[in-house]
C-alpha cells in the first residue's frame, strides 16, 4: 500500500465510508429524527457530516418549493458519477432528509425549514446558543487557556488507558469517564477491581483525536439512552456546541434539563469549561467546535518543542530505528506499545521497531495497518519528502509479522473417536462430508474432527444409526 | 476525500448597470435589483461556508474606478467589530454578512460624481482574486500540510457591465495567471449581453458560463452551477457553454475585431495591416502590406460569419497565405505575453 494520499479525484465517493454518528442516526426513528431536525443548529451540523454529493443534492432542492421530479434531477448525473449519486440518496433516504420516493426528490419539510433557517438566519430558535452576559467576577478564558484545558482533559484519558497496567499510576479522570471507558469496552476490570486496557482500546489509541472523541460520545449516547435521558436532547446539545464559537460564554439558562445534566459529563471529557460546577455560564473548548469539522480537535501537544508539533514528530529509518521528536508522555507512552525505546533526551526519544515489540503489540489487538497508519499521520515534515513516506522494508516487514502470527488459526469443533468398525467410520465421515463440515481426518485411526456447527446433524446421523442397527 | 475548498468572488458593482437590471424594460422583462441580488447572494455566500467548517471565502467588489476586498474568512475577527451576539444565526454567517454590506455601503456612499463615468474595475478586482489565492495557496505547501495544500480555489465573477475592449490585454493575462495558478474561473452573466472575454475566460480554465435567462431564480442559479467545487463537477454536471465567442481584441484601437492582423514575431493582434508592430518593433516588408490591404474587405466586415485572417508574414521573405478559421471554434490565441 503505498502510504501517501494521491490523487483524491479518482477515488469515488462510495470509498468513502460515511461519519460515524451517520450511523447512528440511521438507527434512530423517523420521529426522533424530525424531532432533532426542528433545530437549524442540528440540521446544520448534520448537513456538514454528510459527503460531499449528499451536500450538493441537498442544496441543490433546498430552495424549490415543489418537488423535482427524479428524472430531472438524474439528467445531470454524470456516467461515474450514478453509483455515487444512488448511494447517496439512500444515504439521505435512511436518514428521512430525503423520502424514499421512485418519482420525486423533496426534501422533508422539516429538514428544509431548519436548513432554511441556519442558513438565512433569524427565527426565534435560538439554536445557536444563547450568548452569556459578561460577568464581572469571572471573566471568560482567553483561547489558551481553554485549549490547555481541553488537551490536559483529554490526554489525561488517553494517558490513564495507555499507562494502565504499566504499574505507573497517572492522574485517574473522574469516576463517569472510567464508567464510559468501560461500558464501552475500551477497558476492561480485571481481577481485584483493577480497570485494565482492551484490545479495542489499544485500537483506539492509534486513531487521530477526532474519531476518537466520536467514538466516545457515541457510547456516550448509548449510555444516554439506557438513562432515560432524551436522547434527541442530548444530540442537539453536541451539534449546538460544534457551531458555537471558540472563547465565547454562553448562558445555561435555555437549557433542559437534561442538557444541564449534560453539562457535567461533559466538563468531565473537555468539551466544555465552566467556571465552579454551579456557574450560569460555559465555554466550550475547541474539542467541542471541530466537532463537525476536520480540523484539528486538539492544539499542538503540550510540549516544550514548539513549532511542527501538530505536524508530526516521528522520523522513521529504513534500518527499523525509529526518532520521535516529542517530550510528550502519551505519545511516548503510545508509541511503547509498538517501539522498543531505547533512550530519551529532552526532546526526542529513540527507538526501534522490533520483532519483539510489534508482535507484542499485535498480542495486545493492535493490527498491521493501525501501527503503519500511525506512523504515516504523525511522521516528521522531513519524511513527507519521502515517497513513499514510510520505508518499504518497514511498512513490509510489520506486516510479515503480522501475518507469522496468523500462521496458527484455531477452530472450535468436535472430534468423533472410537468407531465400532471401519465401516461404520466411513458412512458417518461420508455423510459429514456431504455436509462440508470435516477438517481433518484420519482413517488409519478411526476419528475425525468436525466443526462446531456440524455436530447437531452429525450426532443425529450417529443415533440414527445406532438406533436403526438396535 | 473531502476537501475544503477556496472560493472568491468578485461582484460588479456598477451603478449604472444596475440601475438598468433594476428598471422594468422590453428587454427586461425579469428586472433584478441591487438589493434582491445581494440578499441571494449573501444566501449562496453562507451556502458555501455551511458545506464545510474549513470552507474559505474571499469577496471582492468592482466599483468604478476602484476594486475593493469586501470580506475575507481568514482575517475576521479584526477587534471584532460586529460584537453583537444572537443566539438565531450563526456566528460566521453573521459577520460574513455584515461585513459584506458594510464594506459595500462604505464604498458606494464614498463615489462622487466624477466617479460614476469611470468604467469598473473588474481587472483590478479578478488580479486582487488572483493575488489572494496566490497567497494563501503558497503559505498553505510551504507547512506542507496536506489538509490545507489543497484547496481547489475557485473564482466566481457576477457581471452586469458590458466588456470594455480596453481591457482585453489585462483580462487575457489574469487568464493565464489563472491557468498556471490551476484557479477555476466561473463567470455568471447577471444582466447585458454576453460578454466575449468573461467567455473565454471561463472556456480556458474550465469554468462554466452562464447568462442568467430568468433573474429572479439567481440563487438557484448560483447553487446549482456554482456551488460545487471541481470535484463534485465530475459526479454531478454543471452548465457550460456550447458556443464561445473566440474573438480578440485589437491591441491598436482596443477593439473587438472579427478580422485581424497578427504579427508573426509576437502574435500582436492589429485590426489593420501594420509597417512596423508597435509591440516588438518588427518591420514587415510594404509588399505584404500592399498584398494585405487588397485583401481587406472593402467596407466594414460583413457580419456573416466572423473570421480571423492569420496573416503571418515574415520580415524577408515571402508572405504565406492567411488562414480562413471559423470564429466560433478555433482562432489565434494572442496576449501570451
Amino acid at each position: 500500500m503505498p502510504s501517501v494520499e494521491h490523487n483524491p479525484d479518482s477515488v469515488t465517493q462510495s470509498e468513502w465510508s460515511p461519519h460515524i454518528l451517520l450511523t447512528f442516526l440511521q438507527s434512530q426513528s423517523q420521529n426522533a429524527l424530525t424531532r432533532l431536525y426542528q433545530r437549524p443548529s442540528s440540521c446544520l451540523s448534520i448537513f456538514r457530516l454528510l459527503r460531499p454529493l449528499e451536500r450538493q443534492l441537498i442544496m441543490n432542492i433546498l430552495w424549490l418549493e415543489s418537488a423535482t421530479p427524479l428524472s430531472t434531477m438524474s439528467a445531470w448525473v454524470t456516467q461515474e458519477g450514478k453509483k455515487p449519486y444512488s448511494d447517496s440518496l439512500s444515504t439521505l433516504a435512511r436518514l428521512h432528509i430525503i423520502p424514499n420516493s421512485t418519482t420525486k426528490l423533496a426534501l422533508n419539510a422539516t429538514f428544509r425549514a431548519s436548513l432554511r433557517q441556519a442558513i438565512t438566519g433569524g427565527g426565534t430558535t435560538g439554536s445557536f446558543g444563547v450568548p452569556a452576559e459578561p460577568d464581572p467576577q469571572h471573566s471568560p478564558p482567553d483561547i489558551a487557556t481553554l485549549d490547555a484545558y481541553a488537551l490536559e482533559r483529554w490526554e489525561t484519558i488517553l494517558h490513564y488507558m495507555v499507562s494502565s497496567g504499566t504499574g505507573q499510576h497517572p492522574t485517574k479522570p473522574s469516576q463517569e469517564v472510567l464508567f464510559l471507558l468501560q461500558r464501552s469496552g475500551l477497558m476492561t476490570r480485571v481481577h481485584g477491581g483493577v480497570l485494565q486496557i482492551t484490545s479495542s482500546g489499544f485500537q483506539f489509541l492509534l486513531h487521530d483525536p477526532h474519531a476518537q472523541l466520536w467514538e466516545l460520545l457515541l457510547q456516550f449516547l448509548h449510555m444516554a439512552e439506557e438513562r432515560q435521558m432524551d436522547l434527541v436532547e442530548v444530540l442537539s446539545f453536541l451539534l449546538m456546541l460544534s457551531t458555537m464559537e471558540l472563547g465565547r460564554e454562553y448562558s445555561t439558562e435555555n437549557l433542559s434539563p437534561t442538557q444541564s445534566a449534560m453539562l457535567a459529563d461533559l466538563r468531565n471529557y473537555g468539551l466544555v469549561w465552566q467556571h465552579s460546577t454551579s456557574a450560569r455560564q460555559f465555554c466550550p473548548s475547541r474539542l467541542a467546535t471541530t466537532l463537525t469539522s476536520s480540523s484539528p480537535p486538539l492544539p499542538t501537544s503540550r510540549s516544550t518543542g514548539g513549532g511542527s508539533h501538530d505536524q508530526g514528530f516521528i522520523v522513521l529509518e529504513t534500518n527499523y530505528r525509529l526518532y520521535a521528536y516529542t517530550d510528550n508522555p502519551l505519545q511516548i507512552a503510545v508509541l511503547n506499545l509498538f517501539v522498543n525505546l531505547k533512550s530519551r533526551f529532552p526532546n526526542l526519544v529513540v527507538g526501534a521497531i522490533t520483532r519483539e515489540s510489534v508482535k507484542k503489540a499485535l498480542a495486545n489487538g493492535i493490527t498491521a495497518d493501525q501501527i503503519i497508519s500511525y506512523l504515516t499521520t504523525h511522521a516528521h515534515p522531513q519524511m513527507r519528502k519521502n515517497k513513499p513516506l514510510l520505508p518499504v522494508t518497514v511498512q513490509d516487514q510489520i506486516r510479515l509479522w503480522e501475518l507469522e502470527k496468523n500462521r496458527l488459526k484455531s477452530q472450535e469443533g468436535y472430534l468423533y473417536t472410537a468407531f465400532a468398525s471401519q465401516a461404520d467410520y466411513e458412512y458417518v465421515l461420508n455423510y459429514a462430508k456431504q455436509l462440508d463440515v470435516v477438517l481433518w481426518d484420519n482413517p488409519t485411526k478411526r476419528c475425525f474432527f468436525g466443526s462446531l456447527d456440524g455436530h447437531a446433524n452429525i450426532r443425529g446421523f450417529i443415533e440414527r444409526r445406532s438406533a436403526g442397527i438396535a | 476525500m473531502d476537501r475544503a475548498s477556496h472560493l472568491s468572488v468578485v461582484v460588479d458593482l456598477s451603478p449604472n448597470h444596475w440601475y438598468l437590471s433594476s428598471t422594468r424594460t422590453q428587454q427586461n422583462a425579469r428586472p433584478l435589483s441591487l438589493k434582491s441580488f445581494l440578499s441571494q447572494l449573501l444566501v449562496f455566500l453562507n451556502s458555501h461556508i455551511a458545506c464545510k467548517d474549513e470552507n474559505t471565502l474571499a469577496v471582492f467588489g468592482a466599483l468604478p474606478g476602484r476594486s475593493v476586498m469586501l470580506h475575507s474568512s481568514t482575517n475576521e475577527s479584526s477587534g471584532n467589530p460586529f460584537e453583537m451576539a444572537d443566539a438565531d444565526t450563526y456566528r460566521p454567517f453573521k459577520i460574513l454578512d455584515a461585513e459584506v454590506m458594510q464594506t459595500i455601503a462604505r464604498h458606494v456612499e464614498t463615489l462622487g460624481p466624477s466617479d460614476i463615468k469611470k468604467p469598473v474595475e473588474l481587472v483590478g478586482a479578478l488580479s486582487k482574486s488572483l493575488c489572494y489565492i496566490n497567497r494563501i495557496t503558497t503559505a498553505s505547501s510551504t507547512q506542507s500540510n496536506e489538509q490545507t495544500a489543497a484547496l481547489d480555489p475557485r473564482i466566481l465573477i457576477l457581471s452586469v457591465s458590458p466588456d470594455q475592449s480596453s481591457s482585453y490585454i489585462p483580462i487575457m493575462n489574469s487568464i493565464f495567471a489563472a491557468q498556471k495558478l490551476k484557479v477555476t474561473i466561473d463567470i455568471c452573466k447577471v444582466y447585458g449581453s454576453e460578454s466575449v472575454f468573461l467567455q473565454q475566460a471561463a472556456h480556458l480554465t474550465g469554468g462554466s458560463y452562464l447568462h442568467l435567462e430568468r433573474a429572479d431564480a439567481l440563487l438557484q442559479y448560483l447553487t446549482m452551477s456554482f456551488l460545487p467545487p471541481p470535484s463534485i463537477r465530475q459526479l454531478l454536471s454543471v452548465p457550460t457553454q456550447d458556443k464561445i465567442d473566440f474573438r480578440a481584441a485589437c491591441f491598436c484601437h482596443k477593439r473587438i475585431v472579427d478580422i485581424g492582423f497578427v504579427c508573426s514575431v509576437c502574435l500582436s493582434i492589429f485590426c489593420q495591416p501594420v509597417p512596423v508592430c508597435s509591440t516588438c518593433r518588427t518591420k514587415f516588408p510594404i509588399k505584404t502590406l500592399q498584398r494585405l490591404n487588397a485583401a481587406r474587405p472593402t467596407v466594414a466586415t460583413p457580419a456573416t460569419t466572423p473570421t480571423v485572417q492569420t496573416a503571418l508574414s515574415l520580415p524577408s521573405s515571402n508572405s504565406i497565405k492567411g488562414t480562413n478559421v471559423n470564429g466560433s471554434q478555433s482562432t489565434v490565441q494572442n496576449g501570451s505575453r
